[in-house]
């Protein structure tokens, strides 16, 4: 059996090199069919590769108490006119919340920052309370953080994002030098480990923490985002978002049948805007896919026909030296199987290059082992199912009619 | 019981208006071992007769049997498997694969044999070719070929899987009569190795050969007489 195949391989491989020109063109759709599945879902693993190091900034356990939503199509003006989140309200949540293991605030604005001839314009400020790095993924990697009375007292400490850090300091050590923040002086104290962009874009290591208390001496003015952010535990955080919005909604004297005036954000929303969007991009490259591999396969289903129709007399003599109806059968089968698996390996060769460009210049993205056999047995499977008409024809053959065929 | 047995066989081909009676009620019988020659005129229904008689066509009526066995009730896959074992058939017009080498045409019947392992194939296509003389042309195609040559890859392929009954259609038509002879020699051989033999010519000749000559006249049998060889 295994010797078989092995003929019938060489007799598919000579028919096709017999008929390059012929072969190449039919394998056409096939190849970009094969293109567009593996190329997509390369990008989809990319895509989610990038996703999941962004949602590491949002603690899975995280509830963000924002005036504005994530995501939502409530009404612009609604939301505008919205009072802003007062931020002494962490103090009192803290206190009633029964989940919260540690509740922050946070301000935040841009602005200019400069050191000797440096200087760096419109960087992220970011007020925080002393435990913001219990609710978040920062990490001190030279110096330290501030302290809760270095808070209370308003001190003038500032730590540096490793982008920040590198822009100011090119030469020099940052650690207990005095930079700008605008005008007033701040004593750097501690710079942050490289953490990357926030979906590819917001770069996590372009921005500098203060003090909220100093943040608020400094700025004053509506202006700049205001955050509460509770953490509670991962696995009751639906229950503690429920109490959360009862606690602010109390804090916020808001009346029963009034809507809240204020959202509470989540890791949650942004994965599910995630999953829409790769439903999407999957559809798209699912329904390219299905039509390259349908007019590919009915191309190739086409072929195998002429070519059936050109050797009938050899269907004739190898009927007539004793090929059963399954030998040709298998024969036509594993040549049409063998055009379209080509067609495959070379979709995945391109995908392949596609990948590494991807790779190089727009996001870690690699062609996983699962997806290649996917590709190659996916084609194979096309040339089976569109050799099977074809090739049946060819096997019912009567051997003296096939041999008599002009 | 005969090796080869039919009765009132007919084909009749239907063209247009006309009919053509191919084979016209033959009935024979022919025993294991047997060396038959079949002669007549050109459209006289050898050939068809000897595609009736190697599985390949079907009669218009009439019973065939082979070995006992009614061969109308048998399978496509055991008419296949009886093809490839037991019959080597030696078509008028050569039928072998264009593009395939001679060592390729022979090695056919060896694919199509379950029992043959493939690194015994070549080996065995090898002997069949010296066997008609061709050992010097395994790596040529039938067009580089000349028509002598190509009707002994024909014979070697129809030796090549040993089979025990051999239908040869003219098999030394192309061939000069020194080859016709070697070619002739190597049928005798056979047939003294126990193998039943049934060949069509025109040449008396070579009809010679066999112990049996079939004479077929209009799809009929005219003559069904022994030869000199055999009353000897
Ligand atoms: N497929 C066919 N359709 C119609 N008529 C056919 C067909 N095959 C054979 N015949 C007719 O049947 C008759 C017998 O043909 P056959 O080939 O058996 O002759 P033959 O004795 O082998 O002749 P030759 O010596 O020329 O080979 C011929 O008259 C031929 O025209
Ligand atoms: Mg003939």
């Amino acid at each position: 059996m295994g010797g078989f195949f092995w003929e019938n391989m060489r007799i598919a491989l000579s028919e096709l090199w017999g008929h390059k020109t012929r072969s190449i063109l039919t394998a056409t759709g096939i190849v970009i069919g094969i293109i567009a599945v593996s190329l997509m879902s390369t990008l989809i693993n990319g895509v989610d590769g990038l996703f999941e190091n962004s949602m590491k900034f949002l603690g899975r356990g995280n509830l963000y108490v924002d005036k504005w939503p994530w995501f939502g199509d409530e009404d612009w003006w609604t939301l505008r006119n919205r009072p802003r989140i007062e931020l002494d309200m962490a103090e009192d949540i803290e206190e009633r919340s029964t989940y919260a293991i540690a509740v922050a605030a946070q301000r935040g604005r841009s602005a200019d920052l400069s050191y000797k001839e440096y200087s760096s314009e419109g960087i992220f400020i970011n007020g925080v309370s002393a435990n913001y790095p219990d609710v978040s993924t920062i990490d001190v990697e030279f110096g330290r953080f501030f302290t809760g009375s270095e808070d209370r007292t308003g001190a003038q400490v500032i730590i540096l994002g490793s982008d920040v850090a590198k822009a100011l300091f090119p030469f020099e050590d940052p650690i207990d030098k005095e930079i700008f923040v605008g005008s007033s002086r701040f004593r750097v104290i501690g710079v942050l480990a490289e953490m990357g962009k926030f979906l590819g874009t917001f770069s996590q290591d372009a921005q500098v923490i203060i003090p909220i208390k100093t943040f608020n001496k400094i700025f004053h003015g509506p202006w700049g985002m205001r955050r509460i952010t509770v953490k509670v535990p991962e696995e009751h955080i639906e229950d503690a978002k429920e109490e959360l919005r009862g606690i602010v909604r109390v804090l916020r004297g808001q009346k029963p049948e009034e809507k809240d005036n204020f959202a509470i954000n989540q890791q949650k929303a942004f994965r599910q805007q995630y999953q829409g969007i790769k439903l999407a991009i999957g559809g798209t490259g699912l329904v390219i896919t299905a039509l390259s591999l349908l007019v590919g396969g009915i191309g190739i289903a086409n072929i195998m026909f002429v070519s059936v129709k050109e050797r009938t007399r050899e269907i004739g003599v190898r009927k007539a030296l004793g090929a059963t109806r399954g030998k040709i059968l298998g024969q036509f089968l594993i040549e049409s199987m063998l055009i379209t698996a080509s067609g495959g390996i070379v979709g995945l060769l391109v995908s392949t290059l596609a990948s590494l460009a991807i790779n190089k210049f727009l996001f870690p993205a690699s062609m996983s082992f699962g997806v290649a056999f996917m590709a190659i047995a996916l084609s194979a499977t096309v040339g089976l199912i569109a050799g099977l008409a074809p090739a049946r024809k060819g096997s019912l053959l009567d051997p003296i009619e096939a041999l008599r065929y002009e | 019981m005969p090796l080869i047995q039919v009765k009132d066989l007919y084909k009749i081909y239907q063209m247009g208006n006309t009919e053509v009676r191919a084979l016209d009620g033959v009935s024979l019988s022919i025993e294991k071992n047997e060396y038959v020659s079949i002669m007549g005129p050109s459209g006289s229904g050898k050939s068809t007769l000897m595609n009736l008689l190697g599985c390949l066509d079907t009669p218009s009526s009439g019973d065939f049997y082979m070995d006992g066995i009614n061969v109308a009730t048998m399978t496509d896959n055991e008419l296949a498997h009886i093809r490839n074992k037991k019959i080597g058939f030696v078509f008028q017009t050569f039928n072998l694969l264009p593009k395939s080498t001679s060592l390729r045409n022979v090695e056919l019947p060896l694919i199509y044999n379950g029992e043959v392992k493939a690194q015994f194939r070549k080996d065995l296509a090898m002997k069949a070719l010296n066997r008609v003389n061709l050992g010097d042309r395994v790596g040529h195609k039938p067009n580089e070929l000349s028509g002598g040559q190509r009707q002994r890859v024909a014979i070697a392929r129809a030796l090549v899987n040993d089979p025990a009954i051999i239908l040869a259609d003219e098999p030394t038509g192309n061939l000069d009569s020194k080859t016709g002879e070697e070619i002739m020699a190597l049928f005798d051989d056979l047939h003294a190795l126990g193998n039943t033999i049934i060949l069509v010519t025109h040449e008396e000749y070579i009809a010679e050969h066999a112990q049996r000559i079939v004479r077929l006249l209009d799809g009929k049998i005219a003559v069904d007489e022994l030869t000199k060889k055999k009353k000897k």
